[in-house]
């Protein structure tokens, strides 16, 4: 089973940075498609099957966490396993990201970071035997 | 100035530099000769238990390095000057996200904003908050901070130490 992803940042470098960490945890990755904000993420959720999302806090026009809101909103959208990738470094903010089974990684991260988060919640099955 | 945020503003960015894109910089006492190479210079404005922005300006040479390093380019690839650019302002949101709660601890929220390259002529910052140089192999890097109003009265009196940002 491959593994279709949604990587929300307004940073094409990161949005890059996180692709290819991703590739390296070995993780089956299926279809990768890409927005810039949250408003094109949701975009992006209602024209594709994504298994797996990936976004940044702040970003223009609609950030993360009001794009998750309106994931969480969604009973077709909720279930989406999400991980936060983002500086943000208010508790407040990460604890109520936590509360509703959003993942938190730090920025700056290391490709191991984000292999073992992505084995945390997608389980090991879905990544390439090579992978270690 | 405060004493205090020119040393935050120094520890974050060398962290950031190295763990970001594996750069390696040393804090100079002064502003070091730019060797040549001009300063690209980005901004980014930040709202929250204090408002203001912070500035980081990076000699032009260091950028392809940059951003070869933070996408994983294989050797000899050169990547184009947007793409340079987009690093650079990946790189100031990077540090301005882990720069606040240095300064103002985890307790409070802050709303960072795009980050924005700024033009020559662009508004000069007087009187910064905090300003550190540094040197890197092959270029220089300057970090300034701006908080409008001044910093809140119980940060200003007690700076955090690296010890307490654990």
């Amino acid at each position: 089973m491959a593994i279709n992803i949604l990587i929300v940042d307004d940073s094409g470098v990161m949005r890059s940075m996180v692709q290819k960490a991703m590739q390296l945890s070995g993780l089956a990755i299926g279809e990768v498609h890409q927005a810039s904000n949250g408003q094109e993420g949701l975009t992006a959720l209602e024209a594709h099957w994504i298994d797996l999302v990936i976004a940044d806090i702040n970003m223009p026009v609609m950030n993360g966490e009001e794009m998750i809101e309106r994931m969480q909103a969604q009973p077709e959208l909720k279930a989406i396993p999400t991980i936060v990738i983002s500086t943000e470094g208010s508790r407040s903010r990460i604890e109520r990201l936590q509360k509703i089974g959003v993942r938190f990684i730090h920025k700056p991260f290391s490709p191991e970071m984000i292999r073992d988060t992505l084995k945390d919640i997608l389980g090991s099955e879905v990544f390439h035997e090579r992978s270690h | 100035m405060n004493a205090a945020i020119s040393a935050r503003l120094a520890e974050v960015t060398m962290e950031t530099l190295e763990r970001l894109a594996y750069i390696f910089a040393a804090p100079a006492p002064e502003a070091p000769a730019a060797a040549g190479s001009p300063l690209e210079t980005v901004r980014v404005d930040f709202t929250g238990r204090f408002t203001g922005g912070m500035e980081l300006a990076l000699s032009a040479s260091v950028l392809a390095e940059l951003a070869a390093n933070m996408l994983g380019a294989e050797e000899g690839t050169t990547l184009s000057a947007d793409e340079q650019r987009d690093a650079l302002r990946e790189l100031a949101n990077v540090v301005c996200g882990n720069l606040l709660p240095a300064i103002a601890g985890s307790e409070h929220e802050f709303n960072i904003h795009t980050p924005y390259l700024a033009s020559a002529d662009g508004p000069e910052w007087k009187d910064p908050a905090g300003l550190s140089h540094l040197v890197l192999e092959n270029g220089v890097c300057r970090v300034r901070m701006r908080v409008d109003g001044g910093l809140p009265r119980e940060l200003a009196a007690t700076p955090r130490t690296a010890a307490e940002q654990g």
